[in-house]
């Protein structure tokens, strides 16, 4: 057996360099997490000629500066761990940008290979590409695919291993004379260190006033000299340093490109710019989203709720089954009570949801319409200290906050992902508009319920303008690429769909199981009693309720609609007007649509944050829930109720 | 505000670039950059911390306190204002920042204040030969002529091809004062209103 080899893919975001790694490594794709880091890695095997190749998808980044974790990942990923080649997926239709950082990855002294994806769409739009011609300028092998397709995927693998065999050295990109002559002193200075990078693109980083490197050279007399070369640039282009390298990067990126293709057809309007007419039109683009979110809404949770109730009907049919073998003592209780009630309900809650819900994801990652639901909401988005794209999410909260947490993923900030999570496990889900609805809508009129909504609505208002204060993210505003529609693989999104399916199983399952188990353990074992007194001090004195809440509460963790099913067998009845003021119930209603998410959504949050945060979030809602709670119970007597 | 001398504004300044930029502020830093001695430096240092700019210790270096701060970065952003307003003028890339340097220090805050809302109102005929990128309608293009936004922002508007002497097409705006759509290089960036109103542009 030859040696292994390891090959690492970067690019931009938006050329199919996914696409082109899932047609190397097919099912032997793993995804997990930059160590560290919330970024997602993914891995896989490629089997190749009796060797075996070990191929990593680095993140999309646009550069190679230390301003973000995916530039960072990237940058110490090939550097430092040395993979055998790098392939620069490269965009075809885009080609001046895309040699942006293709020039910082030969900079960085990487081995490196190019790949020149979706020539297929270059060719519709009339651009013909001269390959050999960029080959020849920028000193490594160019290779033409259609990761889609499959076509030129056997060629680059052959060049990627020879390129790591080779070890062929790139040429040297010259910036303008200015700018080179304090490249070389930098190096001169730069000579005695031990750096990953290699002095040229050390050095070149620091003119950039890179912190990063700067943290690693950590000597005052360089950084002074690369400071002082800084400015001499400045005052000479009347630009910052960066921006007099950024420029010059461009200026060399574009003379590349124009001379390395040429446009035949004369520019026609693209299918893509003829949706975008419409999709992203100040008329039309508004009804065409609320059009698309509520088909996307209607197949999540009608769907889902016809597979939802299918399955717990299964279920039911093998409770005689099970209560025949295992009698109806409190193993039977535990056991199914706990454990197969608990995984039903991980089956019809969760799943039945999720499944439609990462499929349609996935296609409104890859075809490009999620950018444009993050451009025609970014704005109203934005007052809530929001990104656009956390629209969906927040959306899909009113479903239920299971897809919503999960798909905080499409932000890319941790940051973002957090605040949007915790926003949506706050929207009253399905269940708890049952709640709504059946109590205070149904008691009190109409205009309660829909009061109760407004008010949650200004409640993650407020709290996402706090979030903006208190966790100060990116304070830049809105950057993102627009990328062009694109017909998206099925095959692609079924395996990220189930992959991500099972992520989510070995985390939740034994979650959502074994909290069932402990909840009924505690009516099994007769805790409810005990602890609804336990809690009577919070329920009776803070809140005004009747004692008997204290255990609706606890089992509303379970499931949001039990509490309610359960208040009406602990009081006795089903005519809630007659057991409780409407002050009550406009009380355990604010407490039911803030405090604690289910178990569900607990173990959704554990996967996607971990156990503190999700500890945290759980406690920080159960404390405002019933901060609330107690406030309305005092406030509201004053506006008459 | 009472208008200091000019060189305690100097050393304001160049305190704060070199916060800005994370480097250390040492008496020989200073020095080299000012072009003076370091006793002088270590004089005036003694004199900051006095009037409460400035903590500094012999040999442990000076660090700008909040006040020291907030009037170095009044002092900077007047520099760059007057160096874009340069620019306006027609005054080529490479002499701005000394001709700025020297202004800097003459310019009473009304002016830089009237100067400030020539520069960005869009009305003044001043104004008329360049203008932010927002107002630019749908379908016309225009050539950066700067970015008046942070070290971040800029960068990664940089990163992303929108470079001074850029040809930048606004391709369409959004409602609710959402972001706009960008189109340079053959790309298509959307760009969030507040930051698109900080690139500016000349007809193209």
């Amino acid at each position: 057996m030859k040696k292994s080899l390891r090959l690492a893919l970067a690019g931009n975001a938006n050329v199919g360099k996914s696409v082109l790694f899932n047609s190397l490594t097919g099912g032997s794709q793993t995804i997990g997490n930059w160590p560290g880091k919330t970024v997602e890695k993914a891995e896989g095997v490629l089997k190749f000629r009796g060797r075996k190749i070990d191929v990593i998808d680095l993140p999309g980044i646009y550069s190679l500066s230390a301003y973000s974790v995916e530039e960072s990942i990237t940058r110490d990923y090939i550097a430092k761990e040395k993979p055998d080649a790098v392939v620069n997926v490269v965009d075809a239709c885009a080609l001046e940008r895309n040699l942006f950082l293709t020039l910082q990855l030969i900079e960085l002294g990487a081995p490196i290979i190019i790949a020149v994806n979706q020539a297929d769409l270059a060719e519709r739009k009339g651009l013909e590409l001269d390959l050999k011609k960029l080959s020849k300028k920028l000193g490594v092998p160019v290779v033409r695919t259609i990761a889609t397709n499959g076509t030129g995927v056997k060629e680059l693998v052959e060049r990627a291993v020879e390129t790591a065999e080779r070890k062929r050295a790139a040429k040297k990109i010259m910036y303008g004379k200015e700018v080179e002559k304090r490249i070389s002193e930098l190096e001169k200075a730069l000579a005695g260190f031990k750096l990953p990078y290699g002095t040229r693109f050390s050095a070149i980083k620091l003119l950039e006033g890179d912190e990063g490197i700067a943290r690693l050279v950590n000597n005052e007399k360089v950084l002074a000299r690369a400071a002082k070369l800084s400015r001499e640039i400045e005052k000479l282009h009347g630009e910052p340093a960066p921006i007099v390298v950024s420029s010059e990067r461009y200026a060399v990126a574009s003379r590349i490109a124009s001379e390395c293709q040429t446009t035949t057809k004369p520019k026609k309007t693209s299918v893509g710019e003829a949706i975008d007419s419409i999709a992203l039109n100040k008329y039309f683009g508004y009804p065409l989203l609320a059009l698309v979110m509520l088909a996307i809404f209607f197949t999540i949770f009608a769907l889902g709720g016809q597979v939802s109730a299918y399955l717990a009907w299964l279920v039911g049919l093998a409770k005689p089954i099970f209560a025949s073998c295992f009698g109806e003592g409190i193993l039977f209780q535990l056991i199914w009570g706990g454990a197969i009630e608990g995984f039903t309900a991980g089956l019809t809650v969760a799943l039945p949801y999720l499944l439609p819900f990462f499929v349609i994801l996935g296609l409104l990652e890859d075809t490009g319409y999620l950018a444009r639901i993050a451009f025609l909401m970014d704005g109203v988005m934005h007052r809530m200290g929001l990104h656009g794209k956390a629209f969906i999410p927040l959306i899909l909260g009113y479903g239920c906050a299971v897809p919503a947490c999960i798909g905080c993923r499409v932000l890319e900030k941790f940051r973002d992902r957090f605040v949007t999570a915790v926003l949506s496990t706050l929207v009253p889900c399905a269940a708890r508009t049952v709640i709504i609805l059946g109590l205070v809508g149904a008691y009190l009129g109409v205009e309660w319920a829909l009061a109760l909504y407004a008010f949650n609505l200004l409640v993650i208002f407020v709290l996402g303008r706090l979030a903006r204060v208190v966790l100060p993210g990116e304070t830049t505003g809105l950057i993102m690429e627009m990328p062009s529609y694109k017909v998206p693989s099925l095959a692609a999104i079924f395996r990220k769909t189930w992959l991500r399916l099972k992520e989510f199983v070995y985390v939740a399952f034994p979650l959502i199981i074994t909290g069932s188990i402990v909840i009924k353990a505690f009516e099994v074992l007769g805790f409810l009693a005990p602890i609804s007194s336990l809690l009577s001090p919070i329920t009776v004195g803070w809140l005004g309720l009747p004692a008997v809440v204290g255990i609706t509460l606890v089992l509303g963790v379970l499931r949001k609609e039990l509490a309610l099913l359960m208040l009406a067998v602990l009081l006795g009845t089903q005519n809630f007007g007659s057991v409780l003021t409407p002050i009550q119930m406009i009380v355990f209603t604010l407490v039911t649509m803030f405090y604690i998410p289910c178990i569900a959504t607990i173990s959704a949050l554990v996967k996607e944050f971990g156990w503190k945060k999700a500890a945290c979030v759980t406690l920080f809602e159960v404390v405002f829930a019933l901060l609330l709670g107690g406030l309305a119970y005092r406030l509201l007597p004053l506006f008459g109720v | 505000m009472k208008k200091e001398s000019p060189s305690v504004e100097e050393y304001l300044e160049a305190l704060y670039r070199k916060k800005e930029g994370g480097e250390k502020a040492t008496t020989k830093e200073i020095a080299r950059e000012l072009n003076i001695s370091q006793p002088s430096v270590t004089q005036m240092f003694k004199k900051l911390a006095r009037a409460g700019f400035l903590d500094y210790e012999s040999y442990r270096g000076a660090s700008l306190t909040k006040k020291g701060e907030q009037r170095g970065k009044s002092v900077l952003k007047k520099h760059r204002l007057i160096e874009k307003f340069l620019l306006l003028l027609g005054v080529s890339k490479n002499h701005v920042h000394e001709e700025a340097c020297r202004l800097e220090h003459a310019v009473s805050d009304e002016v830089e204040k009237r100067m400030r809302r020539a520069l960005f109102s869009g009305k003044a005929a001043l104004a008329g030969k360049i203008k932010k990128i927002t107002d630019l309608k749908a379908g016309a293009k225009g050539k950066i002529v700067f970015i008046d936004g942070g070290k971040n922002a800029s960068q990664r508007l940089a990163d992303l091809g929108m470079t001074p002497g850029t040809i930048v097409k606004m391709e369409s705006k959004s409602s609710f004062g959402g972001p706009v759509r960008l189109c340079v290089r053959s790309c298509c960036i959307a760009v969030g209103r507040g930051l698109a109103e900080k690139i500016f542009v000349e007809a193209a």
